[in-house]
């Protein structure tokens, strides 16, 4: 790389271009304007660039102009509406409305983010007014999509209360009308034909987790007596086959599943892969471990430095492309959602988008009927910390709740353009942070960018697309506009009840 | 960064100065409040005008690694407080935007209760026109006093912001 | 006895009048001011005690300063 920006800096010319971010990427210089839309230049054509020497009728001036990073050319319809394209989510209000159900699980895990009780402790049961209470809350949102996801603990082991916050939500919205969906986050390992018959019947969507191969997933989460791996593994397979047996379209309706990344995940990158392309998955997560529920506790042997998970990201995301060459459909969800945003159609994914989704996007109801703003908000509070409390389902207004001072600063903390280190990033128009995080970590909902391993993940992701991207392999950037594809699940909404 | 940093293991405080005039006393504060939930924080003046920050531990004495990390981590948070002070004095109107943008789409367009309930008493409401005064009371016959002295129409000036 | 000046310009008289009060029932306060500073005086009949006490009071006094700014900004 030659990029010399000292020796350019006598002959640079700020007169020509348009607002511009730049970074160093790979052998090119990736290039973001405000509102999103980048070119990645060699460093001879960024020398051009900032020295307001490109040659109008080149390429390279036409694609310039194109992406609006000419002064004299620049096209503020175009920008308001790819600006506006990120930013319309902000106007619709919480979409997303997590039920803790019970924090009681059968399983134990070395990162529970979820902080569980143990299966004896059925005061952490939600009681059936407290659903009833949290549901005509969550219909009060001014969005017209809803999805209510049911988490736990395990919410298999309070089956009841979701059979009734089912059928409740169902009632209520014959008058709400809102366009409703459920989903629910499982370990499985309690799952039976007649739950899953039930939950068929309902169009809920189902989502799990697995950690990898056997070993390393059992060795991750225990379950007494038996395989975590094999509970939910087993199931994954069923619930796909009831999906085809249904007819709907098994490229597109099967089990999601979600892995947490340990320090014992590391070396395994390719066992991973195989293992969701085993079991029929087409999408992982490659997620870092958080730092709440217990991982305060197991930090020493679950964490890892964030340039040891960019190297398994790399060495996974890579061979998913090979994989994807040959045929085999399988994608990683990181890379999607930036793909998205890259390519301008961002896909509003809650932590990742500016202002972040805590309190305007999603709320969580925890089984006590207390609200927060997000599910690490009430993670928390069950470590002692009530920062993210915004109210009761038995006191507070749904407009007390989304108004409340923790939102609004919440709101500040996570818009980019108003952080050091984030205003002037390269990759500030698709990034996002979190204020629990940097809440935890910090101190402050503000944190700090620069010490952030939400920050070093964020980029180095980031980094390697655009590395990828600046290949021009055209097979390459085919795979990576097909992981940018979206296609509705329509079979998961309720049917309309009106 | 002008400030120095001495550690005092005979009492377990770090305690530091910073030059005001690199810093802005609002980011001071903004650190100083972060810190205030691990640590006792007492901010004093020297005599040279600056800042003297003392970090004292709230369990127990801590060793001089963890004073000179609080010493370090606060120098950090003070820098990005700054910085942040500054960036947000810039981009005030685009952050109120957006924040507003963000709530109003959060708790949606005003309810038939959430209007039945408004207590129009409790906000003065300016009306410089006279929007909500009868006809009667807008155009009746003044006294002379009265209309030498008042328009008919409050005069856009008159207006508060 | 343990003595604290708050420097006028660095926090302000409200915040200190609040913490003192609400920790006068941990410890004897007495409050006085000289040109630069609000002067608080602080007995309690335990050392140790004495010096928690000055310090959370201090704590109290920098909260209340900061939230005091911020509402009137």
């Amino acid at each position: 790389m030659n990029l010399q920006l000292p020796a350019l800096a006598p002959r640079l010319d700020v007169t020509t271009q348009a607002f511009f971010r730049f970074r160093q990427v790979g052998k090119k210089v990736l290039i973001t304007n405000y509102e999103g839309f980048w070119a990645l230049l060699t460093p001879e054509e960024f020398e051009r660039y900032a020295t307001g020497t490109v040659q109008p009728g080149t390429p390279l001036h036409q694609r310039l102009t194109d992406n609006n990073f000419f002064k004299a050319t620049y096209d503020t319809r175009k920008a308001a509406d790819r600006l506006w394209q990120r930013r319309q989510a902000l106007t619709q209000g919480p979409n997303l409305h997590l039920l803790i159900v019970t924090l009681r699980c059968n399983e134990s895990c070395v990162y529970c983010h979820a902080s569980r009780a143990g299966m004896d402790q059925v005061e952490t049961d939600m009681s059936r007014e407290t659903a009833e209470r949290s549901i005509d809350l969550i219909l009060q949102s001014p969005n017209p999509n809803l999805t209510i996801e049911f988490q736990g603990g395990e919410p298999l082991v309070a089956f009841d209360v979701v059979k009734h916050a089912i059928a409740y939500a169902n009632e209520k919205n014959k008058t709400a009308g809102k366009q409703l969906e459920f989903t629910m986050v499982t370990n499985m390992s309690l799952m039976d034909e007649e739950k899953l018959e039930y939950l068929l019947a309902n169009r809920v969507q189902l989502c799990t987790s697995v950690d990898g191969p056997e070993h390393l997933h059992d060795g991750q989460r225990k379950l007494p007596g038996a395989s975590a791996h094999m509970a939910a593994t087993k199931w994954i397979k069923r619930i796909n086959q009831a999906y085809a047996d249904r007819g709907l379209d098994p490229t597109l309706y099967r089990v999601e599943a979600l892995l947490t990344t340990t320090r014992d995940s590391l070396p395994l990158w390719k066992e991973i892969v195989d293992t969701y392309v085993d079991l029929g998955c087409r999408a992982l997560f490659l997620r870092p471990v958080d730092p709440f529920g217990w991982v305060d506790k197991t930090a020493r042997r679950v964490e890892y430095p964030r340039e040891d998970f960019l190297e398994y990201y790399r060495n996974a995301v890579d061979y998913m492309v090979e994989l994807n060459l040959k045929g085999v459909q399988v994608l990683e969800r990181y890379a999607a959602i930036f793909l998205s945003k890259f390519f301008g159609n961002d896909p509003n994914f809650l932590d990742l988008r500016s202002p972040a989704g805590a309190g305007i996007g999603c709320l969580a109801f925890n089984y006590d009927g207390k609200v927060f703003t997000c599910d690490e908000g009430r993670m928390l509070h069950e470590m002692g910390d009530s920062s993210f409390l915004l109210g009761n389902v038995t006191g507070s207004s749904f407009k007390d709740i989304v108004s409340h001072p923790t939102v609004r600063s919440m709101v500040l903390a996570s818009n980019l353009d108003g952080q050091p280190d984030c205003i002037n990033c390269t990759y500030n128009p698709y990034c996002g942070t979190q204020s629990t995080h940097n809440h935890k970590k910090f101190g402050s909902v503000f944190g700090r960018a620069r010490e952030s391993t939400i920050c070093a993940v964020h980029k180095g992701i980031q980094d390697y697309l655009f590395e990828r991207i600046s290949t021009d392999d055209p097979k390459v950037l085919d795979i990576f506009q097909k992981w940018t594809t979206s296609r509705p699940r329509t079979h998961f909404l309720q049917p309309p009840t009106a | 960064m002008n400030h120095t940093i001495t550690t005092q293991l005979s009492n377990g405080t770090a305690t530091f100065s910073v030059d005001p005039s690199l810093y802005p006393l609002d980011a001071l504060y903004g650190a100083a409040y972060i810190f205030i939930d691990r640590c006792f924080v007492f901010l004093d003046k020297d005599e040279a005008g600056r800042v003297v920050v003392s970090l004292s531990p709230k369990k127990g004495p801590a060793d001089e690694p963890t004073l000179q990390s609080w010493a370090g981590e606060f120098g950090n948070e003070l820098l990005s407080c700054a910085w942040r002070h500054q960036i947000s004095a810039q981009n005030r109107q685009v952050l109120e935007q957006v924040t507003s943008l963000a709530l109003a789409g959060a708790m949606g367009p005003p309810s038939l209760d959430d209007l039945s309930n408004f207590d129009f008493s409790s906000q003065p409401l300016e009306d410089p026109l006279g929007i909500a005064m009868s006809w009667e009371e807008k155009y009746k016959k003044k006294t002379p006093a009265a209309a030498a002295g008042t328009p008919a129409v409050a005069a856009p000036e008159a207006v508060k912001p | 006895m343990t003595r604290l000046a708050f420097h006028k310009s660095l926090y302000a008289g409200k915040a200190v009048d609040e913490a003192v009060k609400l920790f006068a029932t941990h410890a004897t306060c007495e409050l006085s001011e000289t040109e630069a500073a609000w002067v608080v005086q602080l007995s309690a009949p335990d050392a140790r005690k004495e010096l928690r006490v000055a310090r959370e009071l201090g704590n109290f006094a920098l909260g209340l300063t900061v939230q005091s700014r911020q509402e009137a900004a």
